[in-house]
Order: C-alpha cells, then sequence, then structure tokens
C-alpha cells in the first residue's frame, strides 16, 4: 500500500524528476476523485440513516428538553469532532441553511476531549481506556446524552464511556465507521450511526455531514414538539 | 466537479426549505477550482516538511479544525506514513504574537479563516517577513490577491456546509502532500530560508522593490528588523520612524516604505 515501498524501482528516475506539471495534473485529478467519492457516500449515509437520525433527534430534543446535557467524546480527529460538536450546540450560527428561519438556540453541550488537566491526570493514573468514563462518573445524569466519535468503532474508551452512560441512565449515541466495529455490537450503545466506508478520511468527512445534520433534526425536534427551549 | 443531488429526507427538510426562503441555495456545493491550488499548496508543503519545516495550524473561529489537521500531519491514519511536524496556535491564543514568537524560517503557517478574520490576515501578511510559506483555506468572499502564497477558497457563505468541505480539504492536502514525498526530485527546489517567490537568481521582489520586514525595535534613525534571512540593523531615515510590529520594505540597507497599513 505505501508507495514509498516501490522507491527502490526506480530511484534514479525520480530523483532526477524536475518538471512539476504533471505530478500536479495527478494531484489533481485525485482530489477530484475522492471528493466525489466523499460526495457520494455523504449522500449515501444520510440517506440510509435519515429515519435513524430522526429517531435519535427525537431522543435527544427529549433529553434537552428536560435539561440535559451533551457529553461528546473521541480520539485523535475524532476528538476535533467531539470539539465541534460542542461549539456547534453551544455557539451555533446565526444563518446556516442546516436550520433555516430563526437562529438555532445554543443548546448546553461539552467535548471531554479538550482538558488536557483532566485527560492526563487519567492516563496517567489509571489508564487512557478510563478517559471518558470517568468523566461520565462525575458529570453524568440521567437526562444527559453521551456521544461517541469513532472511526473504527472498536475503542475501548468509548465502549467503557458508553457502559457508563448506560449505567447512569444517559442517552448514549455513537457514530462509527466500516461495519460498525464493536460499537455496532454494543448493548450498551442505544444508537449507533454507521458510515459505511473502508476509508478513515472518507468516514470522518461523513460523520461531519452526519453531525451537521443531526444537530439540525434535534432543533426541528424541539420546535415541532414546542418544548422549552 | 458536478453537484449531486441530495438525498430525500434532507433536501425535503433543509434545502427546500432555504430554496424556497433564498432562491437557490445548495447544500454540498460544488469543489469548484480547489483541484488545482490544493495540488500545488501540497508540493508547497512537502517541499518544506523535506527541508525540515514546522507546520503551524491557526483557526481563530475553528479551533478543532486547527486541531484536526495538525494531528491528521503528526499522527497519520495509515500506518507507515511519516510524522510530520504540525503544531495548533493555542486557542483563543493571539495568532500573530505566538506565531512571530514561534516560527522558523522556513515553517509553514496553515490558517483555516474567513477573509474577513483580520488576526490571520494580519499573520498572514508577515509571513515572507518571517520567512515561512502561508496557505489560507477558507469560504465566502475571497481575500484579496497576494493575502497569502497559497490560497485555498471555497464558494457559498454557509459556516456547516463549508465546515464540511474543509475537511475535505485537509483531509486531500495530507494525502497529496505524501504522494509529493514519492518524488524526491521535486521536492529539492527549497531549502529553508528561501522566502516564498525570493528563489530565482534575479529576484523582481529583492532587488527592485525591496525584502518585506518586520521592525523589532526602533531608535532615532535605525531599526533593527526581522527578515526572511534573519535579523539585521538597518537605516530609516527615508521613512516616518516606524514602530516595533510594523512592516517595512528594506532596499540596500534602508528601509524605503513603512506597509503596515497596506492590508
Amino acid at each position: 500500500m505505501s508507495p514509498e515501498s516501490t522507491d527502490f524501482l526506480y530511484p534514479f528516475i525520480e530523483g532526477d524528476e524536475t518538471d512539476s506539471a504533471s505530478l500536479l495534473d495527478d494531484l489533481a485529478l485525485s482530489a477530484q476523485g475522492k471528493w466525489a467519492q466523499s460526495t457520494s457516500l455523504r449522500a449515501e449515509t444520510l440517506e440510509r440513516c435519515e429515519e435513524q437520525l430522526r429517531t435519535v433527534a427525537a431522543a435527544m430534543a427529549e433529553r434537552f428538553a428536560a435539561g440535559g446535557r451533551l457529553y461528546a467524546f473521541g480520539n485523535g480527529g475524532s476528538a476535533t469532532d467531539a470539539e465541534g460538536v460542542a461549539q456547534l450546540y453551544t455557539r451555533p450560527p446565526a444563518v446556516t441553511a442546516f436550520h433555516p428561519g430563526r437562529p438555532a438556540l445554543p443548546l448546553a453541550a461539552r467535548s471531554l476531549a479538550e482538558d488536557q488537566a483532566v485527560l492526563t491526570a487519567l492516563s496517567n493514573d489509571i489508564g487512557f481506556d478510563v478517559v471518558f468514563s470517568r468523566q461520565l462518573i462525575a458529570h453524568g445524569r440521567p437526562h444527559d446524552i453521551a456521544m461517541g466519535f469513532s472511526t473504527s468503532g472498536n475503542s475501548d474508551n468509548l465502549l467503557m464511556a458508553f457502559a457508563e452512560a448506560a449505567k447512569q441512565g444517559m442517552l448514549t449515541v455513537g457514530l462509527s465507521g466500516y461495519d460498525g466495529g464493536r460499537m455496532a455490537a454494543d448493548a450498551n450503545l442505544e444508537h449507533c450511526i454507521v458510515v459505511r466506508s473502508e476509508s478513515v478520511h472518507r468516514i470522518q468527512e461523513s460523520q461531519a455531514s452526519v453531525i451537521h445534520v443531526l444537530w439540525a433534526y434535534v432543533h426541528e425536534a424541539m420546535e415541532a414538539r414546542d418544548l422549552p427551549v | 466537479m458536478e453537484f449531486r443531488p441530495l438525498e430525500r429526507g434532507f433536501a425535503m427538510s433543509v434545502t427546500d426549505a432555504v430554496d424556497e426562503a433564498n432562491g437557490a441555495y445548495q447544500v454540498g456545493a460544488a469543489m469548484g477550482d480547489v483541484a488545482e491550488d490544493l495540488a500545488a499548496a501540497s508540493l508547497a508543503l512537502a517541499r518544506r516538511f523535506h527541508a525540515g519545516g514546522t507546520m503551524w495550524c491557526a483557526s481563530p473561529a475553528w479551533p478543532f479544525h486547527a486541531h484536526h489537521v495538525a494531528v491528521e500531519f503528526v499522527h497519520p491514519v495509515i500506518v507507515g506514513k511519516r510524522a510530520l511536524a504540525a503544531l495548533t496556535v493555542p486557542p483563543g491564543a493571539d495568532v500573530v504574537a505566538t506565531l512571530r514568537a514561534s516560527v522558523r524560517p522556513g515553517d509553514m503557517v496553515v490558517a483555516l479563516a474567513r477573509a474577513d478574520d483580520a488576526e490571520v490576515a494580519d499573520a498572514m501578511r508577515r509571513g515572507r517577513a518571517w520567512g515561512v510559506e502561508t496557505l489560507w483555506i477558507g469560504h465566502g468572499p475571497r481575500p484579496p490577491a497576494g493575502a497569502a502564497d497559497h490560497v485555498v477558497w471555497l464558494d457559498g457563505d454557509d459556516e456547516l456546509d463549508a465546515s464540511e468541505r474543509f475537511v475535505r480539504v485537509y483531509h486531500l492536502l495530507w494525502e497529496l502532500t505524501h504522494v509529493c514525498f514519492e518524488h524526491p526530485g521535486l521536492l529539492k527546489a527549497l531549502s529553508p530560508g528561501d522566502g516564498p517567490g525570493c528563489t530565482d537568481e534575479v529576484c523582481i521582489t529583492c532587488s527592485d522593490e525591496g525584502r518585506l520586514a518586520e521592525v523589532v525595535t526602533a531608535e532615532d534613525d535605525e531599526a533593527v528588523v526581522r527578515t526572511a534571512e534573519g535579523t539585521e540593523r538597518i537605516d530609516t531615515m527615508l521613512i516616518e520612524p516606524p514602530e516595533p510590529g510594523d512592516l517595512v520594505l528594506v532596499h540596500a540597507g534602508s528601509a524605503i516604505s513603512n506597509v503596515s497599513d497596506q492590508g
């Protein structure tokens, strides 16, 4: 898979290469192809998950209406998704096509992957498997929502967090990739939204879309039920 | 790239409502001419990484995007790909002050921001004085020509729609950068300290008009300035006394104009 492993085949040719024009053409073509793949996967994912997203949004709307708070978590790029989710819910854009009409109201949300003091303390003193679950022990309440992001669906610290969240009666929502991984079969995870792809990058790109649509549907669900926001 | 019609449920509930409200807004807009700009930016980054540069990522409005770019390069998702030096400007930090203190000649600055982000614009225009190569990724109205060495710009004002496409853009940036590493002959064009656009023997920027410099200290008719080549003492008799942080053009040991206000 690694193209670098084939370097030895043509060391002189590549080492002497001086004209970048054909490389730039190849790069642009490659980018266009992957962009198109991402666009297709986005459409396929949102269509296949439409009903599930509506169900999850309705359940989340109930929790928010009851005073619940959203806790988001993940590792690596998925940690940045959690950070983005916290920003989207607490500080929504004033105007967006995802939520046309009036501006979306802020909702309580927090990423569990942002506080380096907490993350390093838990990792150092206990282990990385508990970095999210131990925080939920401290923060979680029955009306809250636990939302975990993974591309493999196999992260131990997410599965432990879902177990803790379920124990506390929190609503559990997971985003996963590939065939869903262990998250898809986890009894502690009530809703597992799977982006069916083998590419970590393409999975994350469609998960970003799922995040936005789910957020929009949460607001629609709250407004449709005329719940206090 | 052709625009793909949206999936049913989403199209019914979100886009159609917007279409009614403000015409023909389409979530998930096309790629535009991003591919070519991405290709050029990726080769530039590969050259800088190859020469030992560090990539600094800043996104005051969307810190999570800056974090995502950095982790992508430092800890690649594809096993066996080399870890590259990428760091973020911490959320909430003064972008210019942080970069001024942190960057070395030969580094890269990648910003994700709208064109009206004054802090990012200010950091980008100092790139040549600091000896760094700049890449500005954003959406909506474009920044003025020359605002950064590389501009990868998405059409559309919608922040969330753009946010989704930003993820694609920096994933592709990472992928294409690694493809460039398979072409070592094309990575030799730069060495640390070379200013972007200043690699030819006859350089219009340097020989005729002056090099961009950032004032470190100024006193009487002299100033110590920072340029891509390091710090130097220059004569400031030809201009009004500059302040620390001002940007000036230097020619033959003298400041010939103060360009701080030419945003």
